[in-house]
């Protein structure tokens, strides 16, 4: 367990270079499949919660390494609004909160029935975005929801969701290398039904 | 709950805290080491999404003439900002003389940089050039191309920096309107992804005498940007109650984009 554990961190990290290959569907509101937090989500149900909590700090600090705005220094006769940007560290929370919410599909999918958790990837990472989207407003003011935010919020979750059976899949043959099962149940489910 | 899941959340908390905690030089630290860490994927990633680009755009230039057509653009929007801003400086002069005035304006150096990647975040609207410290680059620059301002530097690092777009709700720019005494903050719209963003000036005199056409230059007020730099076109005026705002089409076309210049260092 521990090894698949270790390489559940290892793909997550993995999946921070994979990121760098992923442009922006610029025909699709600049939509873009987050690959990163696709890793986490699907990681997230296949680990106990210690787990979960370490691969959302490492994730979410990772993530805000990537993105996160420099502060503009101004003079503030000029610029009496400045445009307030999110702490550096706010993406380690909204992971965890997604791992959470992922972890409560957990039962399910120890039972071998992943493809319930594979749309909760696409829930989970609107909520994220839109959690996302909801602190920025908060921070800025003037909560604004156009038609393309609506537009990036939904492809980018449909794309990654779409691509939630790969990992799944990446996740298995990990459990399998490190002699560890992901669906420790679903036996069980199919004694208990003979 | 469990015992080891409560202190794995208090050690998660914990941890958060410290995150959120850390100070902008901590922070850029972390940044730096992390794209050190991811530098040679970077690389390969941006040199991809520059060939799906250059394969989506259709080009049917050979790579020899592309990079010859390349490097001419690249000179000649230098020359045409070098020209531009004599032009502004010979108006500062003329300007300065007839006011029995003299300031002494000191030389300027650009240096031209490629765009790597368009849009590395999901919300924030930026690029990425491949000219970093290593180059003289350092925060807070100002970005052009030959059509018109572009951007700040947001973060520099050794051989790349990262962009802010002038499209960017966070990139707020002192402007004044051509022809009118009329000045504002301009500055993105937040959630505006379409591929013609409008920018919007704010701040306005309540009566602003302004029209669809009208040019709109930096003020050079505030620190940042140089004087003179054209920015946009005002399309539309919307009057307040106390202010009046306008909706702005940026000069330059930042889908377009190829070659960008930053402007090291100016004196204004």
């Amino acid at each position: 367990m521990l090894r698949f554990n270790l390489s559940a961190v290892f793909l997550l990290l993995a999946a921070f270079l994979v990121q760098q290959f992923v442009p922006a569907f610029t025909g699709l509101s600049h939509a873009r499949i987050l690959i990163v937090h696709l890793v986490f989500l699907c990681a997230a149900v296949s680990v106990a919660t210690p787990t979960m909590l370490f691969l959302a700090f490492i994730g979410g600090m990772l993530w805000d390494a990537h993105c996160s705005l420099a502060p503009m220094i101004v003079d503030p006769e000029v610029y009496t609004q400045p445009t307030e940007s999110l702490r550096f560290g706010y993406s380690i929370l909204l992971f965890a909160g997604m791992g959470f919410l992922m972890q409560g599909l957990s039962p399910l999918f120890r039972e071998g029935k992943w493809q319930f958790s594979a749309l909760l990837t696409g829930v989970a990472t609107f909520l994220y975005l839109a959690a996302d989207y909801a602190l920025i407003s908060f921070v800025r003011g003037d909560f604004i929801i156009s038609r393309s935010i609506l537009r990036l919020m939904s492809y980018t979750s449909l794309l990654t969701m779409l691509f939630s059976p790969v990992i799944f899949w990446l996740l298995y043959r990990l459990a399998l290398l490190f002699e560890h099962s992901l669906y420790p149940e679903a036996g069980k489910n199919k004694r208990r039904s003979f | 709950m469990k015992p080891l899941n409560l202190i794995a959340l208090l050690l998660f908390l914990a941890g958060a805290t410290w995150a959120l905690t850390r100070s902008e030089p901590m922070v850029r630290e972390i940044q730096v080491a992390y794209f050190k860490a991811i530098s040679p994927t970077l690389k390969s990633g941006s040199e991809l999404e520059t060939k799906a680009r250059e394969l989506l755009s259709e080009t049917k230039h050979s790579k020899e003439l592309e990079t010859e057509l390349s490097t001419i653009r690249g000179e000649i929007g230098r020359l045409r900002i070098i020209e531009s801003r004599f032009q502004g400086l010979e108006r500062e002069n003329a300007e300065l003389r007839h006011a029995l005035d003299f300031k002494k304006v000191t030389d300027f150096d650009i240096v031209a940089a490629r765009i790597i990647r368009r849009h590395p975040t999901t919300w924030w609207q930026t690029m990425e050039i491949d000219a970093g410290d290593e180059r003289g680059i350092g925060v807070q620059l100002s970005v052009l191309s030959n059509e018109g301002l572009v951007g700040i530097i947001d973060r520099p690092f050794q051989n790349r920096s990262s962009v802010l777009l002038l499209t960017d709700e966070k990139c707020q720019v002192s402007v004044r309107v051509e022809g009118s005494p009329e000045v504002g903050i301009l500055s993105g719209q937040r959630g505006d992804f379409d591929s013609n963003p409008m920018l919007r000036l704010r701040f306005l005199s309540k009566n602003a005498a302004l029209k669809p056409g009208q040019r709109v230059f930096t003020t050079g007020r505030g620190g940042i940007f140089q004087p003179n730099i054209l920015v946009g076109v005002i399309v539309s005026v919307e009057r307040g109650a106390l202010d009046s705002e306008a909706l702005v089409r940026p000069a330059v076309d930042f889908d377009d984009l190829g070659t960008v210049f930053v402007v090291l260092s100016d004196n204004h």
